[in-house]
Formats: C-alpha cells, structure tokens, sequence
C-alpha cells in the first residue's frame, strides 16, 4: 500500500511540476532558514556550556546607584572572591581573573603585542576547563612567575621550539613570566578569549583588602548552582562586614548612613546566562554579549518563513482541488475510503517535504560561508550533524508535513464522488481559509517590510547624527605612547606635513578602543558621583572639533593648567551650574584628599559613548599622555600614511607602526545592529519571495478558474487592464486587510526594539505608507504578470477550450 | 437483486426544488441486463448514482440483494460498494496518474487483496480485453476505445455483481463502441447483472429490457429477450 501511495506521490509530483515546484522552493527556503537560524541560536546559547561544571558555577558583579548614578559591573573588589570563599560553605572555590590592557611582550628580542592577556588565580584551572597540551598538566600556575600559553600564541613566539622553560618579558610592567604550560585555544563561544594567561600568585593587586576598588572578574564555583539565589540573599551581610569599615574611612560617613542615600550590593549571575544577558552589567564584560531579543527575532522570522510555504502548500493544495477532484471521485467509486485518500494526500505532502529538506540542506550547505561572514560566526558544516539539529529537522518535516498537507488531505478527501464526477466539479472560488492564509502570510510580509525599514532608518539616523564631534578624518595611533619622550618629536616632524591640520595628544576617543577613567566628585565637601575624566592636551578640542560654548580652552601660555579643567553641559547640569558654571569650583576625590578644580571651559554635549547609552557629565582635564590623533585633510589618504610609517621607522622603535579611523571605530560600535539589520533584510526578502510565490500560483489558478469568464468579458468588450483589474481585486483587498493588522503590530514591536537606543528616530507615518507602497507594488507585480498573460488569451481559444 | 420502491430525489437550489426522481419504482433480476433510456434532464444519472450507491435517495425504499441500504452511510455505502458494484463511465474516468495496469488494480488494493494475487488478476483481465500488451502505458497514450476496455477491466477486475454502465459508448466511435457492447454482454452472459444507462438505441437493443423514464419517473418498460 505504501509502495502504491508513493508511487502515485511521485507521479503526482512530476505531473505538476509548476505547483510543486512553488511548493517545494518555499518549504526548502523556509527549512534553510530555519536550519541557519538554528544554528546561530544553538551557537548562541550554547556559549560557556562547555565547561563540565558550568551549570555550578556563577559570576559576581558590582551593582549600585550613589549619588543618581547606576553602577554596575562585571568586575568587583579584590578581596570578594577569597572572602566569599572562606565564608560559604557552598562556595566549593574561588577563581579571580584580572585583565590587563594593551599588553606587549618581549621574546629574544621581538615585541608582540595583539593578544588578550589576564592574570588567573590556580584554582581557575579547576573552576573551568582549560585544556593542557603541552608542559605542567597538575597545577601550572603555582610558580608566581607561571604563565601559560594558548597553542597559537605559542606558535607565534616560539614557532617550532618547545616552548615549556621559556621566558616571555613584559617591560611595561617591568615583569618576566616562564611558560609552564601550553592550552588549547578557548573555543569562539566562550566569553573567555585570552591568549596568555599568567600566575595571580605574582600580581601584588590581588592581595589588595580593598573593598572600595573594583578591578577583578570573580567567579564561584558552587556546590548546587541551582541554589544561586540562596547564596545572593546572604550576600548584604557580607558588604555590611567587610565594607562598611572601610566606606568610613574612605569618605568619611558611616555605612550605614552612606547606605541611607545609597545603594551598593554584590549579586551573582550564572556562567551560562552571561552572554545572552548583555544589559546585566553595564560595563566589563569580557566579550561583547548577544541581546536575547535577536535571537526572538530571527527565531520568529525562520518560524514566519516556514509558516508562509506552509500556507502556498495548503492554499495551492485547495486551489488545485479541482484538479485533483476527479481522481478522488473516481478513487472513491472504486472503494476507498477517506482514510486511505487522507493517507495518499499525506504521502504527497511527506515526498515533498522530504524533497524540500534535502533541498534545504544543501542551500544550509552552499550559503554557510556566507551566513557567517553575514553573522560574524564560524558555523561548520558538521554542526548539522548535533543530535539536537538532526532531531529538530526530523521533528520538521514531519510538522511540516503535517501542517502543510493535513488540511489539504482532509478538504480533498471529503469530496462526494457523485458531484465531482458527473457534474463539473466547481472548485470553490472563494475560500474564507484561503484567503484569511493569504491574510496572514502577507501580515507577516508587510511587517517585515515595515520592520526593515525602521531598522535602516534607524542605522542611518546613527550614521548620520550629529554626534558632536567630527568623527571623519581623524586618526588615531594608540600606541606613540611606546614612543616614549620622542613622541614630541615625531608630533612635530608629522605636523610639518600640509596634510595634517593639527594633532592632540590623548588616549581617549569617543569611539573605538580608549582609555577610560573615572572619579569621585565632591562640592562643598559633599560626594557628588562619579564623572567620566578625559586626560587631553590644548589640542584636543579643535583636533576633534568640539564645540566650546563658553569660557576658554587650555592653553600653553598659561602654563601646565593642572587645575583647571573645561567640563560638557551634562556635568555642570549635574554640578548644578546651569546658568554659567566658568570660575566655579568642585573637588575631585584623590587618594591624597581631593583636589580643588577650576572650570574655565564648557563644551557642547558630545557623544563620547555609543549612542545606546545617555551622554554622561563629562571632564576634561590638561594632562597630556599616551596617544595622537591627528586631524587630516587629504583624500590621498594612503601615500600620507606611507609618509607617517615613515616618520615611525625613523624613530627605530621596535613596534610596528599601526593606526585606525576614528569613522571606522565609530562604524564599529554598530556593527551588530548593522550586521543584524542585514541578515534581517535578507531573512524579510525570502520570505517575501515566498509569500510571493504562493500568490503567484493563488493568481495562476483563479486565472485558469476563470478562463471562460475572461473570454466571455473579452467578446463583449472588456479591455485587457480591466479584466487584469478583475483578476488582482481580491488579492489586492486582502492585502489591505492585512496592513490593518500587520502595521500597528509592526509599531508595537519596532517600538521595543527602539528602546533600546537612547537616541533613536520616531516611527514616522510615512514609513507604514512605505511598506504599504511596497508591499503592494511587489503583489502587484507577482499578480499583474499572471493576470496580463490571461487578459491577452485569444477568447475565442478559451471559450473553444470549454 | 434490486428492487426499488418509490423512489425520491430532491435538488434543492436557493429558490426552485426540482424533483429528479419521482416515486420511481422498478427490479432488475440477478443476471439480468437491462438499459435505462430517456431524454436529458429525465433522472437516468440521478438513478445510477443511487443505485450505484454513490449518493442517497430522499424517499422509498431500495433492496440490495433483500438488505435495505436506503439509510446507510458513506462509510457503509462504501464497504458495499467495493465489493459488489464496477461503473463504467461515458468519460472513462481513468486517473492519468496512473497506467493502465495500476488503473486496473485499484480496486483490489482499496479491498486489500495481496500483491502477488492483484497482479495475476490484473493479468487475467487485461488479457480477456485484449490490452495486455497495453498495460505499462498511461490513460493518454490510449484511443477513446482501449481507455474504455481499460475502465471495463477496471470495472470488473474485482468480480462485482453488478455493473453500471453510464453511457458507456457516448465518446466512441461505433466500431470501438461496438466492441464494448459486445464485452459488456460476455460479462452479463457469463452471469454478471449489468444496468446501462444509454441515448443510444442501437446499445439498449444488447439488452434484455430498456426502461424507459421521463421526468423522473418510468414511462414504458420494453421486455426485449
């Protein structure tokens, strides 16, 4: 029976091929994408499951508001980890890590730099797992002097040599480290990329009891992850311990009272979850997150997508019935009965999804390398093989199949041989189904459409705000401060160019990789909050073109200027110096008691943070050091930076001389978004096709339902845009319809995902009047080509063919 | 083997009721042949339908084989169906999906006879209409005459008791439909009862008994044997 049903699927298939085809292009578009999809969550959620004890192990972050200002972060106090320890018996270890920036190591006299590098307590080795290649496997970090390597940097120091006994120098840090032992790479869906990793028991910092600095990731490894938010309860009372001696004697107050105004605590979060929470902690996290809500978004696009071909499979199904009606009759004359036909139509619908599935894959195959460039991943190949994704495509098909031909198979089958047989049978022009599906299918199109183009909007709108600062032309060499005191003459031999307007010298940038620091501020002996403080020079603010509203800018003939600083117009709103805050004064909170500063300038509020985050009060202050960034103003951008290099060379220091844009930084603040804006655009073009195809066939049949009509309109007159007008109404009013549901539920979401930019665009009337026009334009065109090739039939052909 | 007795059939538009049939009453007797003639529009469909039980009558009564089947079901009316009742169409009917061998052995497979026990009846039949040599090809590779021997071997493949014929030489040409007629009285000769339903005189003269109908209802009945 079964050979038989098949058997007759696979001929139905061929014979019509134009249906099926639309069929079978729509569901493997759709199962590729929900394929591709898969894999990126997969890829997503499965970050830092690796381990074997992830389940058990959380992170502790810092998280407060003192003086109106949220503070949370990823790092906390050094002391937390080892007190969490020796305090909680469900605390099994304690495992400190503390990164360090722009680390440069020396090897036989060769500088390196381009790595991650982190100090790790011992016990890190047992919290998480780093697989050991090579040298000491038992406890390779008991030697304060201990590093270990991943494989690949050990590869570029030591090539071919064993690189166990070596010794890697560190003359920032005046530093020298032995290799004890060489680790795989971390794998890319771990929130850990480090390259070398050395010996916490060297690096006096952590010795610190200090609970007022934060600088340390700490993890804990529980006895039952599961019972996290125990541990979390008890964690008040060990800040109420062990900080508030020392708030005392920080800043004068009792805890207790500085606890009235303020709210400080340690909360913990789960190894697994930190990745996909991004917005957990607002700063120090180790690796950029995924926002959850992306993988929401893609999930319900590969969803839409399957849904959508699953609809032409049904609507096409229905609109064939007449088709396919005389079988059934004939079939159910000779005796069979409904079950046997139901079973028929399903096989037909299985042979096509199975069809479709081995299509899918291989387009999973073929665009791969595209998705991840697309995606900024590396999804292989064999991923597809997981059990979970064999299991899931399996569980497809047969939904699918299901879905797609379950109500075909009933509609079809509980047809009454006497009508379909001797009368003509009368396909049901109007299907209420059909046309809520079409319905759907294009609410879904048309919010796509609308979501696409917000999210462009939105990326043009960062593109192009005014962000406050000129962010074209600038560029910035982080590493002349390894000039050391020739950088003041490499400034100068650079400034002779004609190409170069002028040059400041600073590490701090409103975009891309910066120095950041921050400080307490006091007014009239009262802590106030923490401000950003950008250390800059005279040049500074016309080399980035900020916009001096009042006052003055640093200026060499008043000397060094170490107390004076010019501010932006959030930090005087917060200092309270609306109206005109030149020769006020406010304190700065020093290790050594604070420092009496003098406003002498305000800038303009510019955007020195991406623009999902406010601008924050900001100071600059007159202490030159690090970096240059040089203002040009040439298009012939590469024989002036050959010029550059070769003032560099000159200097004969062993660095290589290296440099980015500030506009590309800038664009790469946003790149997610970008790259997520376009894979949603690719995703909202398929489906779309998909929809497409489906209306496409929908036109296909009414035209053929219709053909004696046409040529009976046609011998009494009617012109060919008129029947063409005839044949698109009905598509076109439900597509109407559908706006009417698809455009406030697109506001709503759109809405959301605006949110998350604290500069973001209004969602305008004429972008729902957009998508409108373009979502009807491209049915119009899917229907107008049918319906015209209808109009233009000879009637005298159609009514002969009656 | 069938006795119908007052027979009603209704169709019911949104506005006019039309009666098809019309307290219609008549028997046809195991073994025999008897043809249904009349003009367009006069119920002979109607009747075959019923009597074929693919549709249901609205009033009288209607024995098959002694049992009344007047209220039974789809699904009853189908297990009957299969097992007693072959139909020959004026348009064949054949499913283009199909050749003429998988044409033929449908209805064994919809009565669940085993696959080595189809093909060997499949082949007997095929052999008897003389299309053997024809069986691997499909319904549109045949001429009007080879498509309705194939639908007959169809029609009788599962040896029913009854054959309904619905003008089963309307689309032949009169030698192929010649050849029909002569299959179809070797079949009612070797003991199989055959209704026909026929405009032409030439065909109900094979018959043993034309029953002639106007307005749903018999008008004359001709004993021709």
């Amino acid at each position: 029976m079964l050979r038989n049903y098949l058997k007759s699927a696979r001929r139905t298939i061929l014979k019509n091929k134009g249906v099926y085809g639309i069929n079978i292009i729509g569901l493997s578009l759709g199962l590729a994408s929900c394929l591709l999809i898969l894999l990126f969550i997969l890829d997503e959620v499965s970050y830092d499951s690796y381990h074997q004890k992830s389940e058990d192990i959380v992170r502790v972050v810092f998280k407060a508001e003192i003086g109106g200002e949220e503070i949370s972060e990823a790092v906390v106090m050094p002391p937390v980890g080892p007190t969490l320890e020796k305090e909680f018996p469900e605390v099994l270890t304690a495992a400190r890590l503390r990164k360090m920036n722009n680390p440069k190591l020396t090897y036989n006299n060769k500088n390196y730099g381009d790595f991650e590098f982190a100090y790790i307590d011992p016990e890190f080795l047992e919290v998480f797992d780093l697989k050991i290649i090579k040298g000491n496997n038992t406890n390779p970090l008991e030697n304060p002097k201990a590093v270990i390597i991943t494989e690949k940097q050990a590869e570029r120091y030591f090539g071919t040599e064993n690189p166990i006994g070596k010794n890697l120098s560190f003359e920032q840090w005046d530093k020298q480290f032995t290799v004890t032992a060489v680790i795989e790479e971390f794998p890319e869906n771990s929130h850990f990329e480090f390259g070398v990793l050395a010996s916490m028991e060297g690096y006096d910092y952590a010795k610190s009891t200090s609970w007022v600095n934060s600088d340390f990731h700490t993890y804990l490894l529980l006895k039952d992850g599961e019972q996290y938010k125990n541990l979390e309860a008890k964690l008040p009372g060990i800040m109420d311990k062990y900080m508030g001696p020392q708030i005392r004697e920080a800043i004068g107050v009792s805890y207790s009272e500085f606890k009235d105004k303020n709210q400080v605590g340690l909360f913990l979060q789960p190894l697994t979850e930190i990745h996909l929470n991004p917005d957990f902690v607002s700063s120090g996290d180790l690796k950029p997150g995924m926002d959850i809500k992306y993988l929401y978004i893609f999930g319900a696009v590969a969803i839409f997508m399957l849904f959508i071909a699953c609809i032409n499979f049904m609507n096409l199904a229905t609109a064939a019935a007449s088709k396919r009606a005389k079988e059934v009759g004939i079939r159910k004359v000779l005796g069979s009965g409904q079950k046997q036909l139901v079973k028929q139509f399903l096989t037909e619908s299985f042979l096509a999804t199975i069809i479709a599935a081995l299509l899918a894959i291989l387009l999973v195959v073929l665009f791969l390398p595209t998705f991840n460039q697309l995606a900024g991943k590396s999804l292989q190949i064999i991923d597809l093989l997981q059990f979970s994704i064999v299991l899931t495509t399996m569980g497809l098909i047969v939904f699918v199949a299901f879905l797609a031909g379950g109500y075909p198979a009933f509609f079809l089958s509980s047809f009454k041989p006497v009508q379909v047989l001797k009368s003509r049978f009368a396909s049901s022009g109007k299907s209420s189904l059909r046309n809520g599906l079409v319905v759907f299918q294009f609410i879904i199109s048309a919010g796509l459409i609308l979501a696409t183009i917000v999210v462009y909007q939105q990326m043009a709108f960062i593109q192009n705000k005014d962000l406050g600062y000129h962010k074209d032309h600038i560029l910035v060499i982080r590493e002349a401060h390894l000039l050391g005191e020739q950088r003041e003459a490499f400034k100068n031999q650079v400034l002779k160019d004609p190409r170069v307007t002028s040059i400041s010298n600073s590490s701090f940038v409103p975009a891309g990789p910066t120095d950041i620091s921050m400080s307490g501020v006091l007014l009239g002996g009262e802590y106030q909050r923490r401000m950003f403080i950008y250390n800059v020079d005279e040049a500074y603010i016309p080399t980035l073109g900020l916009d001096l509203v009042s006052g003055r800018n640093f200026s060499k003939e008043f000397g060094a200027e170490r107390n004076r600083v010019v501010i932006n117009e959030t930090a005087a709103r917060s200092l309270g110096f609306h109206k005109d805050p030149i020769g006020k004064t406010f304190t700065l909170d020093t290790e050594d008691g604070g420092r009496e500063l003098n406003i002498i300038g305000l800038v303009k509020d510019f955007h020195f943070k991406s623009l999902h985050r406010e601008i924050e009060p900001l100071i600059l202050m007159n202490n030159p050091y690090g970096g240059l960034i040089i203002r040009i103003n040439t298009a012939d951008i590469s024989t002036l930076l050959a010029n550059i290099e070769n003032q560099w060379q000159k200097f004969n220091i062993k660095e290589p001389f290296s440099y980015t844009f500030l506009d590309e930084s800038f664009n790469r603040t946003y790149l997610r978004e970008q790259k997520m804006g376009t894979i949603l655009s690719i995703f909202t073009g398929l489906t779309i096709f998909v929809a497409c195809m489906g209306l496409f066939g929908l036109v296909t049949f009414a035209a053929e339902r219709r053909v004696r009509e046409i040529g009976i309109r046609k011998v009494l007159g009617s012109s060919i845009p008129e029947i063409i007008a005839l044949l698109s109404r009905d598509f076109i009013r439900l597509i109407l319809i559908s706006f009417l549901i698809a455009f406030p539920l697109g506001y709503f979401l759109m809405e959301q995902w605006l949110e998350d930019f604290a500069y973001r665009i209004e969602i305008k009337w004429w972008m729902f009047l957009l998508a409108a026009f373009l979502t009807t334009f491209i049915a119009l065109m899917t229907i107008g080509f049918k319906s015209f090739k209808a109009a233009s039939v000879n009637p005298i052909k159609s009514l002969r063919t009656e | 083997m069938i006795k119908i007795t007052n027979l009603e059939k209704y169709y019911q538009t949104e506005e006019v009721q039309t009666i098809a049939l019309n307290k219609l009453s008549f028997e046809v007797k195991e073994g025999e042949f008897a043809a249904i003639m009349g003009p367009s529009g006069c119920g002979k469909s109607t009747l075959l339908n019923i009597l074929g039980l693919l549709d249901d009558p609205d009033g009288g009564s209607y024995l098959f084989n002694g049992i009344e089947v007047a209220g039974y079901n789809e699904r009853k009316r189908a297990q009957l169906r299969k097992h007693n009742i072959g139909f020959v169409f004026q348009s064949f009917n054949l499913i283009d999906e199909l050749s003429v061998f998988e044409n033929v052995e449908l209805p064994l497979i919809y009565t669940g006879v085993k696959p080595a026990e189809r093909k060997e009846r499949v082949h007997q039949v095929l052999e008897k209409m003389g299309i053997m040599h024809r069986r691997k090809h499909f319904p549109q590779q045949l001429s009007g005459g080879q498509q309705q021997r194939v639908a007959v071997a169809r029609a009788v493949v599962n040896n029913p008791k009854l054959i309904l014929a619905d003008e089963p030489t309307g689309n032949l040409d009169s030698s192929n439909g010649n050849e029909v007629m002569d299959l179809l009285t070797e079949l009612n000769e070797a003991g199989t009862t055959i209704i026909m339903v026929t405009h032409s005189e030439h065909d109900a003269k094979f018959s043993h008994r034309i029953i002639r109908m106007l307005d749903g209802q018999k008008v004359t009945e001709n004993v021709l044997v």
